[in-house]
């Protein structure tokens, strides 16, 4: 990461599957401040990129583990927002 | 042991991974890319992981499965990539000292995986090229 990144507080969302496609990259960047939660962080995504919203509902992911709209996302986690699942 | 990879999976390292002196029975689960859906027949599959959420994911279940069950060895493998029709994309082995405990637990974890762990599919078919939207992960305790 960057000092600009640092600075900036911006955080890079891994995209996959359908979310991938649709954007046409593997991630996206959000800038955070230090109060953002996943609920606020769906919610920016979605108004950057509207084409999102028109999919399944999809679930964020933080530090490799599913959470709630409630937590609060640190500058240095990792982020990921997750479609259905369709394995096996 | 377990991983996801773009190699074909090899069985014969399912068999060895879960052999054990002191197992009486091995089960072994292979899934396998179907000729066709609901809707007509399909070519491939392209499966695509979120590799180091998945791979901790299949690590719990490990877990779970060994709290649930007095296994000896659990061996979970998952495809990735390009996969022709008949070719295996998952493979879960469980070994036990008695049979009972080896097919419960084998089941248990694969059906686990198939909905708690960050793959995707998507097919190409008759239909066209689609993404499988299958089950929505819910929050991890």
């Amino acid at each position: 990461m960057t000092k600009e990144e640092l600075d900036l507080r911006i955080i890079k969302v891994k995209l996959f599957a359908s979310s991938r496609e649709l954007l046409g990259k593997d991630e996206i960047r959000v800038s955070l401040d230090n109060q953002t939660t996943v609920g606020d962080l769906k919610k920016m995504i979605v108004e950057m990129h509207p084409s999102l919203s028109k999919k399944p509902v999809f679930v964020v992911a933080v530090n490799h583990k599913v959470v709630d709209d409630s937590t609060i996302i640190n500058h240095l986690d990792e982020v990921a927002i997750l479609p259905p699942v369709s394995g096996g | 042991m377990i991983s996801i990879t773009k190699d074909p999976i090899d069985l014969c390292q399912i068999l060895v991974g879960t052999k054990d002196r002191s197992a009486g029975g091995q089960v072994v689960f292979i899934g396998s890319v179907r000729d066709h859906n609901e809707k007509g027949s399909v070519s491939e599959i392209y499966y695509e992981a979120y590799k180091e959420m998945a791979e901790d994911k299949i690590a719990e279940i490990e877990r779970e499965v060994r709290e649930k069950w007095d296994i000896k060895k659990f061996v979970a493998i998952h495809r990735i990539g390009n996969l022709k029709v008949g070719e295996p994309s998952v493979a879960v082995g469980v070994s036990s000292e008695h049979r009972k405990e080896a097919f419960e637990a084998c089941k248990y974890a694969i059906d686990e995986i198939k909905t708690k762990v960050p793959i995707w599919k998507k097919e190409i078919s008759d239909s066209g090229v689609a993404w499988v939207e299958g089950v929505s992960l819910k929050r991890s305790d």
